[in-house]
């Protein structure tokens, strides 16, 4: 890296970065009427972590990844606490400019940003970053962080994975990574540590899963603005924590479903998300769906279902099956696009669309982010094929498009009413 | 209802089929001592050479015996036994089918508990690379063939061609491992030796014993070694499609996460990646269910029995699993 940034511009950008955070949590919270109680825990830790700078997690190592297919379970195994560094700040994503052309991705080039000097509070001491090789975009700014002095890993991920080949590469990475992470981290990967990182991350994906079969009844119980907040705030806080506090929302939602309080109305129509990830403070697509009217019932993004739907599934309860099964984990249900087929994240959406009564979907592609831009065309005529209507939406962290945005959302959102209405 | 259905899908399979398997075990091994004779057509090792203890008889000792017949008999009234010993054969298959390997077969219950051996020791299996599982699945379905050429051959000498000696009237039996394994669990050991009398004798018993050494070793190192070699899987995977025990999947709701794929013990793809098929029994497939315990997706994997489901994937079931099998 040749230039290097002025200590006076850093702590510029970490203040306008603190500024976009308030600012996207007001709206979440206050534009919104009759958030369930259960929620201000999350808007609280999201307060303390963006905008006071506190950690979140327990006392440990912070290992960085940059990728949902990292496996967490071994990096906790080895003592470590993943973070999960995709940032989906503005003003990180200005700052990480420096080293990624133009027209690249915001969330990478916000990760770049996030990681420079400067940072926030909680994140001062992280130097280890786990980077898993899937976008060249990705790839590329392995080294780049390294530049920033950080110890990375390069998680070595496979172009396919429908062959048993690719299948055998990912075990011998992943088996790689076991070592490389008890290096990270100067703890063990043991039978029982890593069974119990297993059990508690299977614990929060039950959770997980039990607020998302909430999610399909209707008429809405749970906005996906908070939803998104809810599996944002997975990739930084206490994994039991988490879990509780997920548990007391189902509860509460439960509670609500029985009084008859719903989060939107009956016809409002229920949008299916998918695309490149919304991370918090970057929820402007998903706010401006749920102001025109819309409830997003379910999602297929790499910040949310992609992460939390699927599950270890252990054999063998001793180590070599363990590190394989949650290899396999991470590789065989991913559906992100940088694979060499599409045709299960294809039925995913469709069973998504199927299970959670869906009226049409938003695909968000970051300008720049190639493979959700190049999956666009078989994405939709698939939706169009099975009747589903589909707004693309090419966007960026950039708050400048949101008035032309909000234009087509709205029409989107009114064209899904009328065609309702039509329907009956 | 509800609440039973429940309760049934949260079971851990895998704990109910080590006690079932005890249970069929000791019915085919020992119930013999109490006069209970469950005839000589079960689709299971249950070996006949196991003479003082054995509840039954594994269909492929008689079928040898009635395969040994001359060309016109087959005509004949003779060829009665060979027709009633296969619908009963059939019979059975038709209730359990292929959970006859996974639940009720003796062999493949020594498989298993030679499996939790090694699972106690700590070592790791060994699988098949894709490559030779295709290749060697098909021995089977030749050993099935031999099986009943063989005996035919022995009692329909073609001019010209060299006659099978009399010693092969029962080829596979020589070289099955259960006829040694089997009745050496009522302390029987007399087949665990070479028979000098003829040439013939002798190398099929010598091969007999080499197979028996392979088979402890491979079943150590293999789950289910042996099971993808063995013929009466071939037999009953021809009649497996009719049979009233079935393994469903709803392809839609598959994410293809391979759960089913890792924790299968014959190493079937398929269940995994096939989300056409509504029906999923491939041929190696024992009906041990392991895959329907492994799936986290609502209803996308289960058993039924004349349409009804019996056992079936669900989230919650799952997860209670992965909780409570850790502590293993």
């Amino acid at each position: 890296m040749s230039a290097v940034p002025q200590g006076g511009r850093r702590a510029a950008v970490l203040a306008q970065q603190i500024r976009e955070s308030a600012q996207a949590l007001a709206t979440l919270e206050r534009e919104f009427p009759d958030n369930p109680a259960a929620m201000d825990y999350f808007y609280k830790l999201f307060h303390r972590v963006y905008c006071e700078g506190e950690r979140a997690q327990p006392e440990g190592t912070l290992v960085g990844t940059t990728c949902v297919q990292v496996p967490d379970e071994i990096v906790r195994a080895a003592g470590g606490i993943p973070v999960r560094l995709c940032s989906g700040s503005h003003a990180f994503d200005q700052a990480g400019a420096d080293f990624m052309p133009a027209k690249s991705c915001s969330l990478v080039k916000a990760t770049l940003g996030l990681l420079q000097d400067e940072r926030p509070a909680w994140l001062e001491t992280l130097d280890r970053v786990v980077n898993l090789t899937t976008c060249d975009q990705k790839k590329k700014a392995g080294q780049m962080m390294e530049d920033l002095g950080c110890q990375v890993h390069h998680l070595e991920f496979p172009p396919s994975k429908d062959s048993e080949p690719a299948r055998a590469f990912w075990r011998a990475s992943v088996r790689d990574f076991v070592r490389a992470a008890e290096r990270m981290t100067g703890g063990r990967v043991t039978r029982t540590s890593l069974r119990e990182s297993i059990r508690a991350v299977s614990r929060a994906q039950a959770a997980y899963r039990r607020l998302q079969r909430l999610r399909a009844e209707s008429p809405a119980l749970l906005l996906g603005k908070d939803a998104f907040l809810v599996t944002n705030a997975y990739f930084f806080d206490d994994l039991e924590r988490w879990t509780g506090a997920v548990d007391a929302l189902v509860a509460e939602l439960e509670a609500r479903r029985e009084a008859g309080v719903s989060a939107a109305l009956r016809r409002a129509p229920r949008i299916l998300f998918t695309g490149s990830p919304p991370v918090f403070p970057n929820l402007k697509i998903p706010v401006l769906v749920e102001q025109a009217g819309g409830v997003i019932v379910a999602d297929e993004t790499c910040s949310a279902n992609r992460m939390l739907n699927d599950a270890v599934s252990v054999d063998e309860w001793n180590l070599y099956d363990m590190v394989d099964a949650v290899a396999d984990r991470y590789l065989k249900p991913c559906t992100c696009p940088i694979f060499t087929s599409n045709g299960d994240r294809l039925r995913r959406l469709l069973d998504l669309a199927r299970t959670h009564a869906v009226d049409g979907v938003v695909y968000q592609a970051f300008a720049g982010c190639q493979v959700y831009e190049m999956e666009h065309h078989s994405v939709s005529r698939a939706l169009a094929e099975a009747g589903l209507p589909c707004l693309y939406v090419e966007t960026d962290y950039s708050p400048d498009d949101v008035g032309q945005l909000s234009t087509r959302v709205e029409a989107f959102i009114e064209s899904l009413r009328s065609r309702r209405r039509r329907s009956r | 209802m509800k609440r039973l259905r429940a309760f049934v899908n949260g079971v851990d399979i895998q704990r109910f089929r080590t006690w079932f398997q005890l249970f069929a075990f000791v019915l085919l091994v020992y119930s013999g001592y109490l006069y209970i004779d469950l005839g000589n057509s079960l689709p299971v090792f249950a070996c006949g050479f196991n003479d003082a203890g054995r509840g039954g008889v594994c269909y492929l000792l008689p079928l040898q015996h009635q395969t040994h017949i001359p060309w016109e008999s087959l005509f004949s009234w003779r060829a009665l036994g060979l027709v009633t010993g296969f619908l009963t054969f059939f019979a059975w298959l038709l209730v359990l089918n292929k959970a006859w390997c996974g639940y009720v077969c003796p062999l493949g219950a020594i498989q298993d508990w030679m499996t939790a051996l090694r699972r106690r020791l700590r070592l790791r299996y060994s699988v098949y690379s894709l490559e030779s599982f295709t290749r060697l699945k098909k021995v089977k379905y030749i050993l099935l063939v031999l099986l009943i050429l063989i005996p035919f051959a022995i009692s329909n000498p073609v001019e010209g061609l060299p006659h099978v000696p009399e010693d092969m009237a029962t080829p596979f039996c020589t070289i099955c491992p259960a006829r040694m394994v089997i009745p050496a669990f009522t302390g029987d050991f007399s087949q665990w030796t070479l028979d000098f009398s003829t040439v013939t004798a002798l190398v099929m018993t010598s091969l007999g014993m080499a197979i028996l050494g392979i088979f402890f070793v491979g079943a150590l190192v293999n789950k289910r070694f042996f099971c993808f070699f063995c013929p009466m899987s071939a037999l009953q995977a021809l009649f497996s499609n009719i049979a009233l025990l079935k393994l469903r999947k709803d392809g839609d709701k598959c994410t293809r996460c391979g759960d089913c794929y890792r924790v299968c013990d014959m190493q079937i793809k398929a269940i995994a990646d096939d989300v056409e098929r509504k029906i999923l029994i491939e041929d190696d497939c024992m009906m041990c269910l392991k895959c329907v315990a492994a799936c986290p997706e609502e209803g996308c994997l289960k058993a039924t029995f004349m349409g009804i489901p019996v056992y079936e994937a669900t989230e919650e079931g799952f997860f209670r699993r992965q909780q409570r099998r850790g502590g293993e």
